[in-house]
Formats: C-alpha cells, sequence, structure tokens
C-alpha cells in the first residue's frame, strides 16, 4: 500500500489536470487574460495526455488503496481525453453556445474530465460515489447553460432529481455492502461476500449499485432523464454525455462487478446470478431504445435513443465478464466514442446552419453538403452495425464473446432483431438527405474545425471497420 | 529506402491518384492529369529498379513480408507482398503500359466530359493490378481480382450514356462473377485442406502430402481456381465478354483488355503453377488451345479494327494458357510480357486510326458512318505514317516473323505443344495443330487489317481528304512500344534473333510442379525446338502471302470465296462468333428469363390471384360483410405485421416518457421492484 504522499509520485496527469483546471478559473477571473480560458483548457488536455502517456504500464494501487493506476483505466482515460478535446474544440465554433459564459463552460467541462478520471480507477467504495458525484453535478450545471432557453432549464432541473434519487440509491446500496462486509475497498467486501454472503441482502446492494451506475449508462429503467436531457441540453454536451460518462459507468461496471462480485477468475460468486439480472436488463435497454426510436422526429431525441440501444448492446457483453467480453465491450466504446460524436458533431452542424431539429429538416443535405452527408452515411451504417465499418466489428466481437461463452443466446437474437430495428430509423436519415426533394440548392459547409473533427472521427470508423486486429491485439495486451 | 517501402508507394500511388481525381480533378480540371502521370511515372521508376534488382543476382525472392489482417476464432488472415523476378517483371508491364496509356490519354480523351474522372478510374485499375502483381496469397489476390474487375466495368462504361456500352461493362462483369465464384470455391478447398492462403505455403503444403495422395481433389481445387484466369483471361467458353468490352475508350482497351487485366488470369496460372497436378493441366492446355485456334477463326472476318485485335488478343491469351497447360511455363510468361508490349501498341495505333477517322468525319459533318469499320479505310499509309509503321512492327511481331518478339515467345509455346505431343501422343495431336494453325490465322487476318486500312486507295476519299497523324502525346507511346516489340530487347546481352537465350530467359526459371518432372519437360522442349521453329517459319510466311494475295494484290476475288465457303455455313460460322451469344441466349438467357417469369407467374398469377384471392372470394361468399374485414385483417397482419408492432410496442414506450419527472423517478422504482422480484423467482 501506498501511502498519501508517495502517492503524489504516481498522480501527475491529474494533477496536471486540475492545475490546468484551477488556472483557467484565475485566467476566467482576471479581465486581460480572459480570452486564453478556452487556450488553457485546451493545453491542459494537452498536457495531460503528455504526462498520461509518460505513465504508461504502471500498475499501483494509490491514495491508500482508494485508486488503481493501471492500464485499464489508462485506457480509459484516453478515451475520455479524446472526447473531451473534440468537444472542447467543436464547442467553440458552436453559435448555440453565443451568448453562454463560455469560460464557465470550458472550466466545467475539465472538471467533468477530473471525475471521468477518477471513476475509471476507482477501487473503493467511497471514491466511487464521489467520482460519480463529481462527474453528474458539473454535467447538471452543463446541461442548464443554457439560461434563457426553457427546455435546457427544464433539462437540467430533471437531470439533477433523476441524478440524486439514483445516487440516493445507490450510497444506501453502498452502506447495505458496508454494513455487510465492515470495509470499504472492493477487495475486502469481495471477500466478505464470499465467506459469509445473504443472498437476499447482496442482491440488494447489487440493486441500488446498478441504480447509481445504470443511471450513468441510460440503462432502463434509469433511463428516464436521457431523452428530455439529451434534448434541452446544448447539443455539444449532449455529444458529450452520450459518450464520456457512458464509457466511465462501463469502467465502473467492470471493475465493481469484476472484481467484488465475482471470484478472481472473473466467475459469479456462487449463489449469485447476476449475469441474468444484468442479461435481462440488456434486453431491455436495448429494445425500448431501438423501438422508441424508431418514433422519434427530433435528431437529439432520436440520437438519445440510439445511445441507450447502444448501452443495451454494450451490456450483453457484461452478462459474460469473460476476458474476450471485456476485451469486446473496451472495443466496442472505442468506436461508439468515434461514430456517435461524429453523428453529433454533424447534427451541430445542421443545427447551426440548417435550424433543423427534426429528420424532416435534414432534406437535401446529401446535395447541399456533399461530403458531410456522406460521412453521415458511414456513421450512420456504422451505428447500424452494417460491413465494412467498425460498427460491425464491434458488434461482431461482443456477440462471438457470448457465443464462446456458450450463453444467453436468447439476448443475441434479441440483440438481432434489434440491429434491425435500428436499420429502420438510420436511414430515415439518409432517406431525407438524399431521396426527399428540396427547393434550396445553396452549398453549406461547415466551420473547418468542425469539419475537421467530424472527418477525423470518421476516418476510424472506415478504417476500423477493414483493418482492427492492430486496435485488438493492443487492447488485448493491457487487459 | 528499402524494399518494403517502395512496394508500398507502387500499391498506393495510384490509389492517391484515384482518390486525388474523384476528390479535387474537377476543380483543377484539365491539368489535374499531371498529378496521375506523375504518380504512375514514379511507380515506373520504382518497377524499373526492381527488375534492376534482378541483375545483382540476388537468390530467391527480392520481398517476402506478411502481417496479420484480422484473426477470427482460430484462422488467421495475412496480407503481404511476395516480389520474385516474375512479379519484377510484371510490375515492369504494367507500369510501363499504364504510364504509356496515361500519357496516350491526355490526347485521345482530350475533350471528353468526364476526363478527370477518367484519370481516377486508371489509377483505381493501376493500383488493383499492381496489388494482384505483388499479392503474396491468393485471398488477397481475389481481393484484387474483384477490384480489377471493378475498375474494368467502370471503365467500359465510362460512356454509359450508350446502351452498347452499359450493356458491355453489364456483360463483362457478370461474365467475369462466373469464373470468379468457381476460383473462390477452389480457393477454399486449398485452404481447408492446407490451412493457408498463402501461395509458397500452398506449394510447400503440397509438396509436404498436403493432399495425401489425393490428386483428383487437388486437380478439381487448381481446375476451380483456373476458372477465375477463365473469366479474367477470357477463354473459351467465357471469353464473351471481351469483344463487347471494346465500348470502352480505345486506350483502355490497349491497357485493360489487352496488355494487363486480361493477363492477370495468366499471371494467376504461372503464380500456382507449382500445385497444379498433370490432370489439371492438361484441362488448361485444353482450355487454351480451343481459345486460340476459334477466336483466330472469328477474327478473319471481322471489320471492326477494334474487334478484329479483340479477338485476336482472345486468341494470343489462350496462347499462353496453352503454353502453362503443356507445362512450357517460361513459354507462357515470356508470351504474356511481348504480347503486352505489341498488343499495347497495336491498340494504341488502332486507336490513333480511329482518332483521325473521327476528326475526318468531324470535319464533313458525317456522324452516320462507322470510324472503326476498315471498309471505310485504305490508303492511310501516306497520311499516317509513324501510326503505320508502329503499327506494321507490331504486326511482324505478332506474327511470328523473326527479328521481332512474337516469333520467340510464340516459338517457345509451339516447341512446347510438339514437345508435348512427342511425350504424350494420341489425342495431343490437337493442341500443336491448334497453335500452328492459329499461327497461320493470326498472320493471314493481321495483314488483311494491315493492308485494308493503310494500304490500296482510299474507300471514302471525301474522310480521307481530312486525315491527320496524331499528335505527339498519341505518337510517341507507339514508338516506344514498338521499338519494344523488337527480339532483341528480350535477349539482351545476345543479339541472335532466332534464340530467345538472353535476360529473360536466365532470370525467369523454371519451376518446379507437383507431378510433372520440370527437368525433362524442358529437355523434350528444347529437343522440339528445331522443328517447331521451321514450321513456324513455313506457316507465318504462308499467312502472310495468303494475306497478300488476298488483300494486296487481290488476285483473290474474296466475295466470290467468301460465297463458295458460305455454301457449307463456314463464312457465316466465323462472323457470326460461332453463334456463341446466341447459344448462351437459347441455353441460358432465355431459360432464365424464362424460369424468372414462370415464378413470378406461379407467385402472381396463381398463388396471389387464384389461391389468395380465392380465399378472398370464398370468404366473400361464405359471409360477404365479415369476410372482406377477415381478409383485410389477414392481409395487414402478414404484410405489416412487423412493422405494426414496432409502432405499437414503440408507442407503449413512448408513453412513459411523459416529461413529468415524478412519473419518471416512479418508473425507477417499480422498475427497481420489478427486478427484484423477477431475480427472486430465478
Amino acid at each position: 500500500m501506498i501511502s498519501n504522499l508517495q502517492s503524489i509520485n504516481y498522480y501527475i496527469p491529474e494533477l496536471i489536470l486540475v492545475g490546468s483546471i484551477l488556472l483557467a478559473i484565475l485566467f476566467d477571473l482576471i479581465p486581460p487574460l480572459k480570452k486564453w480560458n478556452y487556450y488553457i483548457a485546451l493545453i491542459g488536455i494537452v498536457a495531460t495526455g503528455l504526462f498520461l502517456s509518460m505513465s504508461f504500464g504502471s500498475d499501483k494501487s494509490l491514495f491508500m488503496g482508494m485508486i488503481a493506476i493501471d492500464s485499464f483505466s489508462h485506457y480509459f482515460k484516453w478515451l475520455f481525453l479524446i472526447s473531451t478535446f473534440a468537444v472542447l474544440l467543436v464547442s467553440h465554433y458552436t453559435k448555440e453556445l453565443d451568448g453562454t459564459h463560455r469560460a464557465e463552460y470550458n472550466t466545467l467541462l475539465l472538471i467533468v474530465l477530473f471525475g471521468l478520471f477518477l471513476m475509471s480507477s476507482a477501487t473503493n467504495l467511497i471514491m466511487v460515489y464521489l467520482s460519480i458525484e463529481t462527474v453528474s453535478i458539473a454535467s447538471y450545471i452543463l446541461a442548464g447553460m443554457l439560461k434563457g432557453n426553457r427546455a435546457s432549464n427544464e433539462a437540467s432541473l430533471k437531470y439533477v432529481i433523476f441524478g440524486a434519487f439514483s445516487s440516493g440509491l445507490m450510497l444506501y446500496g453502498l452502506s447495505w455492502l458496508y454494513g455487510i462486509s465492515g470495509t470499504t475497498s472492493f477487495e475486502g467486501v469481495r471477500q466478505a461476500l464470499v465467506s459469509n454472503g445473504n443472498p437476499l441482502t447482496i442482491y440488494m446492494s447489487i440493486l441500488m449499485m446498478l441504480a447509481g451506475i445504470g443511471y450513468k449508462l441510460s440503462m432502463v429503467p434509469f433511463h428516464f432523464w436521457t431523452p428530455d436531457v439529451y434534448e434541452g441540453a446544448p447539443t455539444p454536451i449532449t455529444a458529450f454525455l452520450s459518450v464520456a460518462p457512458k464509457a466511465a459507468g462501463f469502467a465502473i461496471l467492470i471493475r465493481f462487478f469484476g472484481s467484488v462480485f465475482s471470484n478472481s477468475d472473473l466467475t459469479p460468486i456462487l449463489g449469485l446470478e447476476w449475469p441474468v439480472l444484468i442479461a435481462i436488463l440488456s434486453a431491455a435497454t436495448m429494445t425500448l431504445g431501438n423501438f422508441v426510436a424508431v418514433y422519434q422526429n427530433n435528431v437529439k431525441r432520436m440520437l438519445a435513443y440510439s445511445s441507450i440501444a447502444h448501452a443495451g448492446y454494450m451490456l450483453m457483453a457484461i452478462t459474460v465478464l469473460s476476458n474476450t467480453a471485456i476485451i469486446s465491450v473496451v472495443f466496442y466504446l472505442t468506436i461508439y466514442l468515434f461514430m456517435n460524436l461524429g453523428a453529433f458533431f454533424i447534427a451541430i452542424f445542421v443545427e447551426n446552419k440548417l435550424k433543423a431539429k427534426t429528420i424532416e429538416e435534414w432534406k437535401g443535405l446529401g446535395f447541399r453538403s456533399p461530403l458531410v452527408a456522406g460521412a453521415m452515411v458511414l456513421l450512420l451504417m456504422s451505428l447500424t452495425g452494417l460491413p465494412p465499418t467498425a460498427g460491425f466489428i464491434g458488434k461482431v466481437y461482443v456477440f462471438s464473446a457470448l457465443i464462446e461463452n456458450d450463453q444467453f443466446y436468447w439476448l443475441l437474437v434479441v440483440a438481432i432483431l434489434n440491429s434491425v430495428v435500428s436499420l429502420f430509423y438510420y436511414f430515415r436519415i439518409v432517406k431525407s438527405m438524399y431521396l426527399v426533394g428540396t427547393d434550396e440548392t445553396a452549398k453549406v459547409t461547415p466551420h473547418p474545425v468542425i469539419l475537421g473533427c467530424i472527418l477525423v472521427l470518421s476516418f476510424p470508423v472506415i478504417l476500423l471497420g477493414i483493418y482492427w486486429s492492430p486496435l485488438i491485439t493492443f487492447i488485448q495486451s493491457i487487459l | 529506402m528499402n524494399i518494403l517501402t517502395l512496394a508500398f508507394i507502387v500499391l498506393f500511388l495510384p490509389l492517391a491518384s484515384f482518390f486525388f481525381q474523384i476528390f479535387f480533378g474537377k476543380r483543377i480540371g484539365r491539368n489535374a492529369h499531371w498529378f496521375s502521370l506523375i504518380a504512375i511515372g514514379i511507380t515506373l521508376g520504382i518497377a524499373i529498379s526492381f527488375v534492376a534488382n534482378i541483375f545483382l543476382g540476388i537468390q530467391g525472392p527480392m520481398l517476402e513480408v506478411s502481417g496479420e489482417w484480422f484473426t477470427t476464432g482460430d484462422f488467421t488472415v495475412n496480407l503481404g507482398f511476395y516480389i520474385d523476378n516474375v512479379a519484377a517483371i510484371m510490375m515492369l508491364v504494367v507500369a510501363i503500359i499504364s504510364f504509356l496509356v496515361h500519357l496516350y490519354s491526355t490526347e485521345y480523351l482530350r475533350d471528353d466530359i468526364r476526363y478527370t474522372r477518367y484519370f481516377g478510374y486508371l489509377g483505381l485499375f493501376t493500383f488493383s493490378m499492381n496489388g494482384i502483381v505483388l499479392a503474396d496469397s491468393l485471398i488477397m489476390m481475389y481481393v484484387f481480382w474483384e477490384l480489377v474487375g471493378l475498375s474494368s466495368y467502370l471503365l467500359i462504361g465510362h460512356w454509359f450514356e450508350k446502351d452498347s456500352a452499359a450493356n458491355a461493362n453489364k456483360k463483362a462483369f457478370l461474365t467475369n462473377r462466373v469464373g470468379d465464384i468457381g476460383m473462390f470455391i477452389g480457393i477454399m478447398i486449398l485452404f481447408f485442406q492446407l490451412g493457408t492462403f498463402n501461395i509458397q505455403g500452398l506449394a510447400e503444403g503440397v509438396y509436404f502430402g498436403g493432399f495425401d495422395g489425393n490428386m483428383t481433389l487437388l486437380a478439381i481445387a487448381g481446375v476451380l481456381v483456373f476458372m477465375g484466369a477463365v473469366g479474367k483471361s477470357a477463354q473459351f467458353p467465357l471469353h464473351i465478354w471481351l469483344p463487347d468490352a471494346m465500348e470502352g475508350p480505345t486506350p483502355v482497351s490497349a491497357l485493360i483488355h489487352a496488355a494487363t487485366m486480361v493477363a492477370a488470369g495468366v499471371y494467376m496460372t504461372v503464380r500456382i503453377f507449382p500445385i497444379l497436378p498433370p490432370s489439371a493441366l492438361e484441362v488448361i492446355a485444353v482450355v487454351g488451345g480451343i481459345t486460340a485456334i476459334f477466336a483466330a477463326i472469328i477474327a478473319i472476318t471481322q471489320t471492326d479494327i477494334k474487334r478484329v485485335l479483340a479477338y485476336s488478343t482472345v486468341s494470343q491469351l489462350g496462347y499462353m494458357i496453352m503454353a502453362l497447360g503443356v507445362g512450357a511455363y517460361q513459354a507462357g510468361f515470356f508470351h504474356l510480357v511481348t504480347h503486352a508490349m505489341f498488343k499495347g501498341c497495336l491498340f494504341l495505333a488502332s486507336g490513333s486510326v480511329i482518332h483521325a477517322m473521327h476528326h475526318g468525319l468531324h470535319k464533313i459533318n458525317d456522324h452516320h458512318t462507322d470510324p472503326q469499320d476498315m471498309r471505310n479505310m485504305g490508303g492511310m499509309k501516306s497520311k499516317l505514317p509513324i501510326t503505320y509503321w508502329t503499327m506494321l512492327v507490331a504486326t511482324l511481331a505478332i506474327s511470328g516473323v523473326p527479328l521481332f518478339s512474337g516469333f520467340l515467345s510464340k516459338d517457345a509455346i509451339l516447341a512446347g505443344t510438339l514437345a508435348y505431343f512427342n511425350t504424350h501422343h494420341g489425342w495431343t495431336i490437337f493442341l500443336p495443330i491448334a497453335g500452328f494453325g492459329a499461327a497461320i490465322i493470326t498472320a493471314f487476318y493481321m495483314f488483311r487489317l494491315i493492308f485494308l486500312t493503310f494500304h490500296n486507295e482510299p474507300k471514302k476519299p471525301e474522310i480521307y481528304e481530312h486525315l491527320h497523324e496524331s499528335p505527339m502525346a498519341m505518337t510517341t507511346p507507339l514508338v516506344i512500344l514498338s521499338i519494344l516489340s523488337f527480339a532483341f530487347i528480350f535477349t539482351l546481352p545476345h543479339l541472335n534473333p532466332i534464340h530467345s537465350e538472353g535476360w529473360f530467359t536466365h532470370n525467369v526459371p523454371m519451376v518446379e510442379n507437383v507431378g510433372l518432372d520440370i527437368k525433362s519437360v524442358k529437355e523434350e522442349i528444347d529437343h522440339a525446338h528445331g522443328s517447331a521453329m521451321t514450321i513456324s517459319l513455313i506457316v507465318a510466311s504462308l499467312g502472310i502471302a495468303l494475306s497478300f494475295l488476298f488483300y494486296y494484290f487481290r488476285k483473290v476475288n474474296v466475295k466470290k470465296l467468301t460465297t463458295t465457303l458460305d455454301k457449307v455455313g463456314l463464312y457465316r460460322l466465323s462472323l457470326n462468333k460461332f453463334y456463341i451469344d446466341e447459344i448462351y441466349d437459347a441455353l441460358i438467357y432465355r431459360p432464365f428469363l424464362w424460369l424468372t417469369k414462370m415464378i413470378s407467374h406461379i407467385d402472381w398469377d396463381l398463388f396471389d390471384q387464384k389461391f389468395i384471392d380465392g380465399w378472398g372470394w370464398l370468404t366473400l361468399k361464405a359471409s360477404e360483410g365479415s369476410g372482406y374485414s377477415d381478409y383485410n385483417w389477414l392481409d395487414q397482419k402478414v404484410v405489416d405485421g412487423f412493422g405494426k408492432l414496432t409502432k405499437f410496442f414503440g408507442r407503449k414506450f413512448r408513453l412513459a416518457q411523459t416529461g413529468v419527472i415524478q412519473n419518471y423517478l416512479m418508473g425507477g422504482v417499480v422498475g427497481i421492484i420489478l427486478i427484484f422480484v423477477i431475480i427472486q423467482s430465478f
């Protein structure tokens, strides 16, 4: 066990991040430096990334076992860094946020990023709770950033109430676990559960835990906040919320279920049938997400439900939680980051330039902005899971993880049927872009930075659809 | 730079040219061709350096690398490069022809509306072709095989406004698919038996008993893989697409449908030659022999200048395939290379003729006369001197006249067939007969082409007046290719015009074969060399002499002769290409169309109209009112069932999203309780 003081040595990336948060706040307070706030935030992320890459390969338990610095969290941290960086870039150029306090916005994003870092490396019940709250509270403010906009205010308020409800439940569940084991460290709780677990109480605590984590994943039945918040929040924040906290939720779910409710060989503790529970929730989540998405006319709302459905697909892999399953879900999350952020960024561009909110209003985009529309088709294909895109490969790996474990074939059938349904609503956008006529023929192009982000995010979607083995090998090597 | 980097550049630079032309070409306009020219020029430079590498005397392949593409379950698919002397020479052939065709096209397609797209497709083709050449495994070759098929499709259909072009590219694509399916099955048989796609690995596997003496299966696999070559190299009976492919621009015909892509089938057969057992080689030899003689016969009566050359290409490809079949591996590949040069020259020269005719017709505002019909030409020798002389050189080469390259390679093939007959006897006499027969016919129809086009008095003087020699960008490639049609190019440092000994024969050694004793095959071929040369000299001069009699001195009344021959249907047989298209039409297309019509008839007229509607009628009769609603309900349920269900649940689920936060929290709590109850019941 490494003492708090010694731990600092291994905690430099996070310290750099905290330092840049403080610097960003400071710059915001001094009028002549105010405009530099944005660059401080960008530089802070880059610097954190630099120091993070230097710490690659270390495997330490820091702050008296509160957090773990290992390859698993390292990989997730990169996902958070990339998505925050991209969102920060795009936010700066979207008209939606004009008139808001941008410096606050940038700083809050960095705070969420710090919370995400903590989430991916938490190994203690207290840390789990604190990290989730750090992310949540900053997110509430970000969702309500558009102060003059009623939808945004409503979104923020609903988010707060639902978030408080879920974290309350989770805290209650954590206290049960503490009551059973007398310790807050993952390892201690596991040993207590293995030796003397009363299944009923453990089940209760698992359920309560799931309320807290499931709300971050927007897992049924803790998904209710998602569509309203996604629709009301500023679109860059929606894009961010649909990717980064979800990835962090999965990180915490994998770590928690893998090291608390499982034996060391990743099989569930005897008498605990939590895989069945996750399987049911996974099926419910993807089915609800896809079926309701069919009905949405608002693009952001549709993408919100689509992100619920994707959480359902990824939960499939958690049911088996074997090594291959974890690899597959990490792989899927990586691809999901690219395709979902890409799709949302295109939605931002369309909203900015065409003032379009509904699918019908996307009409004619295929001719007015061929490059962006082409990228959108690619991203939608990937979201559906059609070859030769990365989304297809991601699904293949998740499905094969299930087949390899010879379990839950019914879940597989549900997932495949769901993919069929998803094709329907994703391609409504394609239909609107290419097949619906419009009188407007003037070409529209996004701001170069936004276009750059879209293209950079689309490229891996096609690349990983053709040549994915280096990434899989890399993930294999670090887990 | 090391060889691996160079190989990557060779492969991807043409692809870069494709992307450049497609995305930026239109904006830059005509000058965009510079990018492609430079890109292909660099590839040419690298290809030359690879061939130069041969002379450094390194043993074994210059490059052999492979890396994992993907792993699923317990099998891994690798992609990699394999460059030996054969690949290096092939790459140089592709690069030379591709570069010259790029150059030529800058003039030939000067005013084309899709100018940059055309150059983009040429880049895509060159990329795909290099992929085939560099591939170290059959699966990678197959991927690029389909890509050349695609680029060929796109280029044949370059003028897709013409129905004939749109039909031709469809025909080419579909016909090739037939062969490719066989090829894929063959590849999979080899893979499941030997566990690898790697060509070297396959050869090793076969030698170390991977087929356990099951030579029949190996032969079947070999013939199936060869089916890919039958399609791509336009061998009988899948040759029908190549003459139609002449609907594409002429430079494309030169590059794809004469010199490189159609030779890909031969190249692939060269690559898998070591694992082909004698029984498979026999099939290959017969297919090649039939193609050689049969296409040559058709070529005699064609009047379209490009179609003559197209059938001539089919016939020459048959030669190469036949050479591989009889074990004359070296000769087959040699003919591939020499043929690429002189046939490329012939096509580009015919393009020059068509170009001139086109401009002539344009001047006199004639839009009906066919600029490709040789019956409208004649006497063009003085108007297009460069075209004439270069085309004559290439014609001498293809006819097998000494001093020219075709003589050497054709002679080697004919020696191979003779040797094969000497060792096998019996029916194999067919192979030398097909070989020498095709040689005499080739000499005849090629000189017929020359005489009809360039000699005697012009048939349409009004057009003739306006003819001009083509510009430099078009004549330069002609001159270069005609120089490359001379024999000495391939025999350096020796200059003996009647013996093929030289750098080529030294650097393309015979390879081992699973069933043949290569040493004795080679000895037999050397043995037959003398007699083959004598006979082939005789037949070549005979063919040329006949042509002189018929079309230059016109001592023979051609009309009268054809009418006489036609009494037994011979002339029409050749003119109508042995009715192969008609036979396919009668045996395949029409029965298939009939079948689809029948099925749709059964489905709609019988099943739908009689059976389904019969039910409606029955229910109507049984109970007018309820019957109708029942039918409606059934129809809705069957047809819209899934959509309805989706919508229904979608609506139900959506109702939960009320927007009232209290309901959400309620949902959460109820959800937890529900799950808890479910778990307890497990």
